[in-house]
């Protein structure tokens, strides 16, 4: 059993006036793929290390499987890590990277030479084997770190935003490579990422975290379609969710002179909401959010329109995807349709409503 | 591997005492000779082969001998006034002439370079006849100058040092200079100077702790007490007053005390400097 | 004059007077000294040329010059080894960031500043054998006291363990810089790869320094091979108790300033310029081979 819970972790920097990391639960099944995800400073970094014990814990427990690891040497929690810059040894070949571990653990030579010939042909780096680190490119190195990793058969594999050295292109097909190596393997996986967009493809669940704190935990599907709070409905997705701090009047809002009837039990929820709503699914119609177009970016297949709602006297930022093709003016005055099952409402507080 | 986490490891406070207990060791044995010495520095003549490291009545009197058997002061002021002009003289030199052939394009520059840094490898053995036969032919042998005027021009290697500094600073510091109308010398004295103190402090601290603990050259050098050395007083002391000890030691106090002050407050210069160079330990 | 002939023209008075300080004290000393090793000459009387003859006699017919190999071999490597061991360990125990440890590296690197005539006498103190700390505390354990300056072989063994105590600090500051040089999550990978401190140090620690070892080991020979100072304080201008720690500079000095023989002194320093130029050329090229992957 190789889950990984969390019980309340806290990790808090001498003389930070907030902890980095603030009583977080959190609970890993055998075998998934979670990714960890937030702005720099959330915590996702410390939370990956603590469980590495790299950091120490200053309040809570890990456990790894049923045995509680807060202790525990880095050593002799049976994990291996992929690091940011991979930490390659330079004076190391390629086998002998990969090997490493292995021999610490005095594993008798033949079998070290299977595993990692085993793991190479896996990554495809059976003809890189006796080179050093310096005669690699990026994409080689960053696979003898995931070979080091998966050399060791561990029952945990930690990932410390292993793509963000790659060029773009690059980092696209590693990126699936990882999913699908995952895949076969099926070891849990603690992968960190400040890219959405690596979060939203790779993951089993998802933890997005701010502050130390722990927004949400849910599949991709599930963040993008109820996020918990003003915080992830911003986070998640590209362009961001539009937001709207609008008064209720009536049991219903207005955004951009355009009605929005509320359900019961939002309207009878506050006196003032936020108002959620995704750019993709905005379009444009005769009647609808009222808006002013200020710039367009066309992308070829998209095309945004960034603009502001004709409300006075507090116009609100509005992004709008369309379809490619449309000629649309600077300066010009549209009207955005949107369909009432695909708003979002959170109290101004930031917390989901419904 | 299977499966076999925890095994918590509760010996880290071991560790870390056995940590502490080698620095202790460590420590302890850098400093008991010259604990050693103190000590010995403090008792009398026939408590030496005692081995407390305070004497019930510590003979302060011993450094008052030393005062009279050799010309302390003397040849205090003779190591500052040797150290400091040659320091003086290397610093100035050397950092000009370092600049120049940083940046300054001169014909034969790098060719130059590439000799000075040649006769980096040439040991200290082979230069120091002829350097003897030289001052006796200048006639400066017994007296300062013999000391001083040497070291005072610089030396390669304090070139070198300074020139490999001077090339690692931006040049768009020397062309806002030039654009302003400065001339080389404004731009080295005004400009680029200031900016090399690091580099200055180590040539300074480096130069000046080998000029002070410099033996050999003092000792070709030197017979009249007016003018030696410190390090050449400590010698002649040791050579006219065989074993007596706690006056020999309350020497060697004196002598470290002025080095042992410099080295506390320029400590950062002087490690900077033997990292950097290599040099330094003679 | 345009702006790059007056900086070249800059340049040359800038380098003027360092450069004749090189050419007087450096360059000019050189050439002569070469010169001088091939005649004969006291200072008093006109030099005569004697060709290779200096050179002859002194590798075939001079006694002292083997004496001076021998102990010269026996210093270098009984301070270079010693030292590199030790060096290593006490770098390796200096180079974490516990409470008290800018105190310890400081005590530690001490002895840098202490010349090598105080460190002579202060150790000859120690190494008294009647009133020495070394033979008191030996005494305390029961063993008779040892003769540590006046039996030539105990000298010599003295000697190393006086320019050991000189050298450590050196080398642990090189040593120590460059480990503070070695990234974080290298360590950080081989502690998740389940190696101890010790095999981390071995593993990891010690192949990243090798740059920075082979420069102390260079060093080290460079300075043990010409040492001076040391051996002529601690042991006297003679080498010693029955020439146990003649030298080859303290050869140098002799047959230059104690017997006037300036030709003969000049070949020497010639011959042990040219056995330290191979011996640092070797170590060049083994370190290069070493480190080649570095």
């Amino acid at each position: 059993m190789a889950s990984v819970t969390f019980d309340s972790v806290t990790r808090r920097y001498p003389g930070a006036d907030r902890p980095a990391l603030d009583a977080l639960n959190l609970s890993i099944d055998d075998g998934e793929f979670m990714v960890l995800v937030g702005p720099s400073g959330c915590g996702k970094t410390t939370t990956l290390r603590m469980l590495a014990g790299l950091e120490p814990v200053d309040a809570g427990r890990i456990h790894i499987g049923s045995t509680d690891v807060t202790e525990t040497d880095p050593g002799a929690r049976d994990l291996a890590m992929v690091f940011q810059n991979y930490a390659l040894y330079p004076h190391m070949t390629v086998a002998q990277n990969m090997g490493f571990a292995l021999k610490v653990a005095k594993v008798p030579k033949a079998e070290i030479r299977t595993r990692v010939l085993e793991a190479a042909q896996l990554l495809g780096l059976q003809a890189h084997l006796q080179r050093r680190p310096k005669d690699l490119s990026g994409g080689e190195r960053q696979r003898v770190a995931m070979g080091r990793a998966i050399v060791r058969r561990p029952q945990v594999f930690l990932m410390d935003e292993p793509l963000s050295n790659l060029d773009a292109m690059l980092r696209v097909q590693t990126r699936n490579q990882i999913a699908e190596l995952q895949r076969r393997l099926g070891i849990t996986t603690v992968y960190v990422t400040h890219d959405q967009v690596e979060a939203m493809t790779m993951g089993d669940r998802v933890a997005v975290l701010r502050d130390g704190v722990l927004q949400q935990c849910a599949p991709p599907r599930e963040l993008y379609r109820k996020p918990a709070n003003v915080f992830v409905a911003g986070f998640i997705g590209s362009p961001a969710m539009n937001l709207f701090t609008v008064p209720v009047v009536d049991g219903a809002v207005s955004v951009g002179g355009y009605a929005l009837a509320l359900p019961p039990e939002i309207s009878a929820a506050a006196a003032e909401l936020t108002v959620g709503i995704r750019p993709e699914q905005l379009q444009i119609a005769d009647r609808g959010i009222g808006v002013e177009v200020e710039f367009v970016e066309e992308l070829g297949a998209d095309t945004y329109l960034y603009g502001r709602t004709v409300d006075r006297p507090a116009p609100q930022s509005v992004v709008a995807r369309v379809p490619g093709g449309t000629e649309i003016q600077r300066r010009s005055r549209l009207s955005l349709h949107l369909d009432a099952a695909d708003l979002h409402f959170f109290t101004t507080d930031g917390a989901r409503l419904g | 591997m299977t499966a076999r986490t925890g095994r918590p490891v509760r010996h880290r406070i071991g560790r870390l005492l056995g940590v502490y207990a080698g620095l202790a060791g460590v420590a302890a044995c850098a400093l008991f000779p010259i604990l050693w010495a103190l000590s010995g520095s403090l008792k009398r003549q026939a408590e030496i082969s005692q081995p407390m490291l305070f004497p019930a009545h510590p003979q302060w009197s011993n450094y008052l001998d030393v005062f009279a058997r050799m010309p302390f002061w003397r040849m205090l002021f003779n190591t500052v006034l040797y150290a400091g002009c040659v320091t003086a003289g290397q610093v100035f030199f050397c950092s000009l002439a370092g600049y120049a052939f940083a940046r300054l394009p001169f014909t034969g520059r790098d060719t130059l370079f590439v000799l000075y840094l040649a006769t980096l490898m040439v040991p200290l053995t082979v230069t120091v006849i002829p350097q003897f036969i030289l001052m006796r032919v200048f006639g400066w042998t017994d007296t300062m100058w013999a000391m001083i005027i040497p070291g005072l021009f610089g030396s390669a290697f304090g070139t070198y040092l300074m020139r490999q500094f001077f090339a690692t600073l931006p040049v768009d510091l020397e062309e806002a200079a030039i654009l302003d109308g400065c001339s080389p010398w404004q731009v080295y004295w005004r400009i680029l100077l200031p900016h090399a103190k690091p580099a200055v402090m180590v040539l300074a601290v480096l130069t000046w702790i080998n000029v002070w603990n410099d033996f050999l050259w003092p000792l070709l050098m030197i017979q009249r007490k007016s003018i030696a050395t410190l390090t050449l007083g400590l010698v002649w002391m040791q050579g006219e007053y065989v074993a007596e000890w706690p006056v020999l030691m309350a020497a060697s106090m004196l002598m470290l005390a002025p080095l042992i002050v410099i080295y506390a407050v320029a400590q950062r210069a002087f490690i900077n400097g033997i990292a950097a160079t290599g040099f330094g330990g003679r | 004059m345009n702006p790059t002939r007056r900086r070249a023209r800059a340049g040359r008075w800038f380098i003027a007077p360092n450069l004749a300080a090189v050419a007087v004290f450096m360059a000019f000393p050189l050439a002569f000294s070469l010169y001088m090793s091939v005649q004969r000459w006291d200072l008093f009387s006109p030099p005569t040329f004697v060709g290779a003859a200096n050179f002859r006699d002194l590798l075939t017919d001079d006694p002292l010059f083997g004496i001076a190999v021998r102990n010269t071999t026996v210093f270098t490597v009984g301070t270079v080894v010693p030292t590199v061991l030790i060096s290593l360990a006490v770098a390796g125990l200096l180079n974490r960031t516990i409470r008290g440890i800018g105190l310890f590296r400081a005590i530690a690197f001490l002895p840098l500043a202490v010349s090598s005539v105080v460190i002579a006498v202060v150790w000859q103190f120690v190494l008294n054998t009647d009133s020495g700390l070394l033979n008191i505390m030996l005494g305390w354990f029961g063993i008779t006291p040892v003769p540590w300056l006046t039996e030539p072989h105990w000298a010599m063994a003295s000697l190393c363990l006086v320019s050991v105590w000189k050298s450590v600090p050196f080398a642990t500051v090189i040593l120590l810089a460059a480990m503070q040089g070695v990234p974080e999550s290298l360590h950080e990978a081989a502690r998740i790869d389940g190696a101890g401190e010790v095999r981390r140090f071995v593993s990891i620690t010690v192949p990243m320094v090798r740059g920075a070892l082979w420069f102390v080991v260079v060093i080290s020979v460079i300075n043990a091979f010409q040492a001076f100072d040391l051996v002529y304080v601690l042991t006297g201008s003679s080498g010693g108790p029955e020439t146990g720690t003649y030298v080859l500079a303290i050869m140098l000095f002799q047959h230059a300033f104690a017997f006037l023989d300036f030709g003969y002194a000049s070949a020497l320093a010639w011959v042990m310029f040219a056995v330290l130029l191979t011996l640092t050329i070797v170590q060049l090229r083994l370190s290069r081979r070493n480190a080649m992957d570095q």
